[in-house]
């Protein structure tokens, strides 16, 4: 890493292009300064959190609500299923320009957006989640003189958790890059409009800054959000295969 | 970062046990909300007031995509698309494997480039399309950087994984037997991960087809994401509608006739997918 910055600053002068082309990392620090004492950077930076986190929500209910609806409604699941594939096939980033005419550039745009690409993941997962449930299970409750609530609190609902989880976090990776782009076309601020934004007015750097605090952004909601409900639940449960396992 | 791919796309429905009838039931139950959309979108105008703009009628749509499959505009549109993931795919698996290889095999190499990769992997490929507008220009250099990019980061991932994944037992059976170097990688460490990679390579080109679409209306001078975004600025809704159409069919035809394929070929057989 220490490597490849001092490669970068070297490599300034000897490329010789101005630092609209080719920052160097002095540039790229200075701009930085100057972006939080401006207090531009936090404010960007707590939009852009806050767009990610009501898509998330949002998006992960809606998923987890109508996974659940097919995985045990077979009417609606063949009623829905295609409609459902087709969407998918449409991804959220075509959906923005439409989303542009109808709520303009802002928030609206971004959230619906958001909540378009988490959905998909959560609801597929969920389904398969359901789909696991065993019908051993199911029989045996109900014979106990469970109701359909209870069959689904006590059976389906634990069951469709690991999937649940799985989805979540594919979703979280779409969403992240959903984020960036739909705020680099349809917002004035947040980090996605920063990066478009320092290109556009010549200010590189501006760019580089954006981009690097997306990257920390990224390794921080990996960090604090997905590794911990990872560790929690699935490991838990031996869903997945530690590379450590082999060694 | 994720440890195994999950579904991306739809599981398909449990299987009727019905023969002809059911199947009749099926389809008209599942064509039932398109029908209920497009008899929305048909009444709408009828019922509330609004510029036309905002949602044209299906009617302006149809004759916009007449129009544009007679003028050949589409299908040009279409082929530019094509063929920069194409080429994006291309370059991001050649230059995926081997690194992913060499970071799987050796140590050395993935204590070297684990730092930097996984830093560069957080700044999602459509962060560098306006530093690539600037380096490359508008057009097909940006878009297919930001493909080659995605699709290098989602396969590197799988292709380490995939290796990971052959048990040690097979390591041993391999080496026991004499196999090393080149015998190794090509009887067990190539086949080993291949699975892997094959079913990560679906989550890949759903990226890549993502950050095809998203460059294409940010850097683009032509191909689908840029006809649909372009259109924003004309306000023509209908061509935005096209476009999406448009979009997700092609999506649609990919996953079925390519992934569809590998995933019956290689994964079915093999018994890693369980239906």
């Amino acid at each position: 890493m220490l490597l490849l910055l001092g490669a970068w600053q070297l490599s300034v002068p000897l490329v010789g292009m101005s630092s609209y082309f080719y920052p160097a990392p002095a540039d790229v620090f200075a701009a930085f300064v100057d972006l939080v004492r401006k207090g531009i950077l936090p404010v960007y930076l707590a939009d852009s959190v806050l767009r990610y986190l009501t898509g998330m929500v949002a998006g992960a209910t809606l998923g987890i609500a109508a996974g659940v609806l097919i995985g045990v409604h077979r009417t609606a699941a063949l009623a829905l299923s295609p409609l459902l594939k087709f969407l998918f096939a449409i991804v959220e980033v075509a959906w923005i320009p439409i989303f542009v005419v109808w709520f303009g550039y802002g928030i609206e745009t971004i959230v619906l957006a958001l909540i378009y690409v988490v959905f998909f993941p959560v609801l597929y997962n969920t389904l398969l989640g359901v789909r696991t449930a065993p019908q051993i299970l199911v029989n045996a409750v109900r014979s106990l003189g469970a109701s359909r609530a209870d069959v689904l609190r006590l059976v389906i609902l634990p069951s469709a958790l690991p999937g649940i989880i799985t989805g979540l976090r594919l979703g979280a990776g779409f969403a992240f890059r959903g984020l960036v782009f739909a705020e680099m076309v349809a917002a004035k601020t947040g980090i996605g409009y920063l990066i478009f934004e320092g290109a556009q007015s010549q200010q590189t750097a501006r760019t580089i800054v954006g981009m690097i605090v997306m990257g920390l952004l990224w390794l921080a909601i990996d960090q604090f959000y997905l590794r911990p409900i990872e560790r929690a639940t699935i490991q838990t449960w031996g869903l997945t295969v530690d590379a450590a396992e082999r060694t | 970062m994720t440890s195994h791919p999950g579904a991306i796309g739809p599981p398909g429905i449990a299987k009727t046990r019905g023969g002809g009838e059911r199947r009749f039931d099926a389809a008209a139950l599942g064509a039932t909300p398109f029908l209920v959309i497009l008899a929305a979108w048909w009444l709408l105008p009828h019922l509330v007031q609004y510029p036309p703009y905002m949602l044209p009628s299906i009617g302006t749509v149809l004759d916009y995509a007449r129009e544009s499959i007679r003028d050949g505009s589409l299908a040009r549109d279409v082929l530019a698309s094509i063929g920069r993931l194409a080429l994006g795919f291309a370059i991001g698996m050649a230059l995926a494997i081997p690194l992913g290889l060499a970071i799987a095999l050796n140590r050395y190499v993935a204590e070297t480039f684990r730092p930097v990769l996984s830093f560069l992997q957080a700044i999602a490929g459509i962060a560098w399309v306006p530093l690539t507008i600037i380096w490359f220009g508008i057009g097909n250099g940006s878009v297919i950087f930001v493909i080659a990019n995605t699709i290098f980061f989602a396969s590197l991932y799988n292709t380490v994984t995939g290796v990971q994944s052959i048990p040690t037992s097979l390591y041993r059976a391999v080496r026991s037997h004499g196999g090393r170097g080149w015998a190794l990688l090509t009887n067990l460490i190539l086949p080993g991960a291949l699975v892997q990679l094959l079913v990560g390579m679906r989550t890949s080109m759903a990226y890549g087809w993502r950050a095809l679409v998203a460059s294409e209306m940010i850097a683009g001078s032509n191909g689908l994401g840029f006809m649909t975004m372009e259109a924003v600025q004309w306000q023509r809704t209908d061509v935005i509608i096209l476009g999406m159409i448009v979009i997700g069919l092609i999506w649609m035809v990919m996953d079925r006739t390519i992934f569809t394929a590998i995933e019956r070929r290689t994964v079915g057989r093999w018994g890693l997918l369980q239906r």
